[in-house]
């Protein structure tokens, strides 16, 4: 798979495969974070010509809010998409996280301050079984995550017998309903894990060596990273975040259903997509991922207040994906670069 | 290039010993399946009679279908999430828009292999043509299909022809069950495809693409065949289900997707392509099947038959490379 969609046509090689080592990267990706960016404000206030409710200051606080749910998952998926994989267990993480949150912690648990924690560490086991899965017995990592994700949503089904009971933690209430400067709390939490993720991947050691080991493993190692560590961590962050998530949404809804994390899979990949890094691993930023899933959620509100139904919505959400998969192939940018010069 | 083929091993010996050939093609798994009957007949005594037989045959067929399409795209070293969305709108389709009678019927089987085929040219463009990744391409036709599903069918309902979930759920004189025939036939075509040009050239892209693009295969033309023709089969595969479900779901499609991967890879097909058979493919969905009854004859909860068919799928995956670097090491 690889080998196809790396070979440039044999004739025009030698033309294109000048010395672009340190543009390839610069261009790419500078180029979808910022077109992505420029997208997200174009679309909030080409919305005000839809419904002029649309676009307003308090709409763009909603989609922030909303945001920070697919902004935290798709940190987690961007992650081990950077390395490589791919993470379908989200939408059991997510469910598992909110029905610990509720049925564990509960309103008014003195005891919250160690269990959500709690809540967390075990969602973190899930994934650790995941990547156990797909290092040790090398299992291709959707197969692995999808029986994972099958397993979990099982055992969860049957934990509760199938009624998700008990309310949310006051800690995620709190984080969800109350307000910091006159900002939703979720906001700031979003502005703070924006920059904390994008420090963390392109700023740290651990950041640049999920790149290395996404780009080409053997290297990583033969460089002296520590690769074993850095395919362990990512589906670990994953189902961390995911948990975070299913305890934060529980806050914004007050309750857990069985069914609450199976919207969020497949945008968060495409939030990753979009967000211009490549599905085979090694290239993209989180600040770009952040663009992405500002941009679906957006699309989201806009496609709500039109009143189109779901099918539609789903299909339009299957089109973007493909989209960005055309825009995004290699050849296009190659293409893009030949014309620069 | 030079360098793939320097890291490729001598070819070994295409015919293998009469043991590993037992083990690692359809042999092992139609032995589990075996065992497995064994199991069930002893916990339900009525499970020879030709009615069950002909059930569970029933339950088979869908999940069968969709994973001999899968397995044809994963031989060719590719996956497949679109069997979903394929298997959805088939389904919906046959619900909202019945076709009474044997006419009827030969209509609603044209159509379904219609929309698969359609699904399939444009998973085909974007994976061979575009040289899209096929996960990713996949996903994104899953989904549009998925919506389409949900455009011409809001929430589950609506009923399908009577013709169809009468017959061809039922036996034939009373022995043979329709459904089995149709997995028959399927398997028959297999066997004559397989030997065609088109065959071949699946097993040897998958084996090594560049490889085979050297030798002259138009790599490009047999994937996006491969794609219609595993379209065909998850066409079929929502023709099937309709006919056992008799009702529409929009979301039909949804729980076969990962029962497929483990049917492939449980038939002893290798995810990283090249290896593998329809055959070995329908006996894992067959075994998959029979896992679920044989669970509940036992008195396990519902609930936790997902927990058993991850593992299984885990289980299946792990041990199909493991029989595969087995026959490797000779």
């Amino acid at each position: 798979m690889t080998a196809t969609s790396k070979t440039a046509p044999p004739e025009t090689g030698f033309t294109q495969n000048g010395d672009t080592r340190g543009s390839a990267r610069v261009t790419r990706e500078t180029v979808s974070t910022v077109s992505v960016a420029i997208l997200c404000v174009m679309l909030l206030l080409s919305a005000r010509l839809i419904n002029p409710a649309l676009g307003s200051w308090s709409q763009v606080e909603t989609v922030l809010v909303l945001g920070f749910f697919l902004v935290v998952l798709s940190f987690g998926q961007g992650v081990v998409i950077l390395t490589g994989g791919l993470d379908l267990s989200l939408p059991a993480t997510i469910t598992m996280g909110g029905i610990l949150a509720t049925s564990w912690v509960g309103a008014g648990n003195p005891g919250e301050w160690y269990l959500l924690p709690g809540v967390l560490v075990a969602c973190g086991l899930v994934g650790l079984a995941t990547s156990a899965g797909v290092i040790w017995l090398r299992v291709p990592p959707f197969i692995m995550s999808m029986a994972m994700s099958i397993i979990v949503a099982s055992g969860l089904l049957g934990y509760t017998r199938g009624t998700p009971r008990g309310a949310a933690p006051d800690a995620a209430v709190v984080l969800m309903k109350s307000h910091v400067f006159g900002l939703p709390t979720p906001v700031v939490a979003l502005v703070i894990f924006a920059i904390a993720g994008w420090l963390f991947q392109s700023r740290t050691v651990y950041g640049r060596y999920l790149y290395a080991v996404g780009t080409n493993v053997d290297a990583a190692r033969n460089a002296g990273v520590p690769v074993t560590l850095i395919r362990i961590l990512p589906y670990v962050i994953s189902a961390v975040c995911a948990g975070f998530v299913g305890i934060a949404l529980v806050g914004y809804s007050n309750g857990a259903t069985l069914r609450m994390g199976d919207d969020y899979l497949l945008p968060s990949i495409a939030a990753v997509v979009i967000g211009g890094s490549s599905i085979l691993g090694g290239r993209g930023t989180f600040l770009g991922t952040v663009g992405g899933a500002l941009l679906l959620t957006i699309l989201g509100t806009i496609i709500s207040a039109l009143g189109l139904e779901f099918g539609l919505r789903t299909i339009i959400e299957g089109s973007i994906i493909l989209f960005a998969l055309l825009v995004l192939r290699e050849e296009l940018f190659q293409k893009l670069r030949s014309f620069g010069r | 290039m030079t360098e793939v083929q320097l890291q490729q091993p001598a070819f070994h010996d295409s015919r293998p010993g009469l043991v590993t050939r037992l083990l690692t093609g359809a042999g092992l798994i139609v032995m589990v399946y075996v065992l497995l009957y064994v199991l069930y007949a002893v916990q339900q005594p009525k499970a020879l009679t030709s009615y069950s037989i002909a059930a569970l045959i029933n339950n088979t067929a869908p999940l069968a279908l969709a994973a001999a399409g899968q397995a044809i795209i994963v031989i060719s070293r590719g996956f497949d999430l679109s069997v979903a969305g394929v298997i959805s709108i088939c389904n919906v389709v046959l619900a909202v828009y019945p076709l009474e009678g044997p006419g009827g019927a030969a209509v609603s089987v044209l159509i379904c292999l219609a929309i698969g085929a359609a699904v399939g040219v444009m998973n085909g463009y974007l994976v061979a043509v575009l040289k899209l990744q096929s996960i990713a391409a996949t996903l994104a036709t899953m989904i549009i299909c998925q919506g389409i599903a949900l455009v011409i069918l809001k929430a589950p309902g609506g009923s399908v022809a009577e013709w169809i979930s009468y017959e061809m759920t039922d036996r034939l004189w009373g022995v043979i069950p329709v459904s089995g025939l149709v997995l028959s036939a399927v398997l028959l075509i297999w066997m004559v495809l397989r030997r065609t040009s088109f065959g071949i050239s699946l097993y040897a892209i998958g084996a090594d693409e560049s490889a085979a693009a050297l030798s002259g295969i138009n790599t490009t033309r047999v994937r996006l065949l491969a794609h219609v023709v595993a379209g065909c089969a998850y066409g079929l595969a929502g023709f099937m289900l309709s006919a056992q479900t008799a009702t529409g779901n929009p979301s039909a499609g949804t729980p076969l997707l990962m029962l497929t991967f483990a049917a492939v890879a449980l038939g002893g097909t290798s995810l990283s392509g090249g290896r593998g058979g329809i055959f070995a493919t329908m006996a894992g969905a067959a075994t998959l099947t029979l896992l679920q009854k044989v669970l509940f004859s036992a008195g396990i909860a519902s609930f936790y038959t997902g927990m058993f068919q991850g593992a299984v799928l885990i289980l299946a995956v792990v041990f199909s490379a493991f029989l595969v670097r087995l026959g490797d090491r000779k």
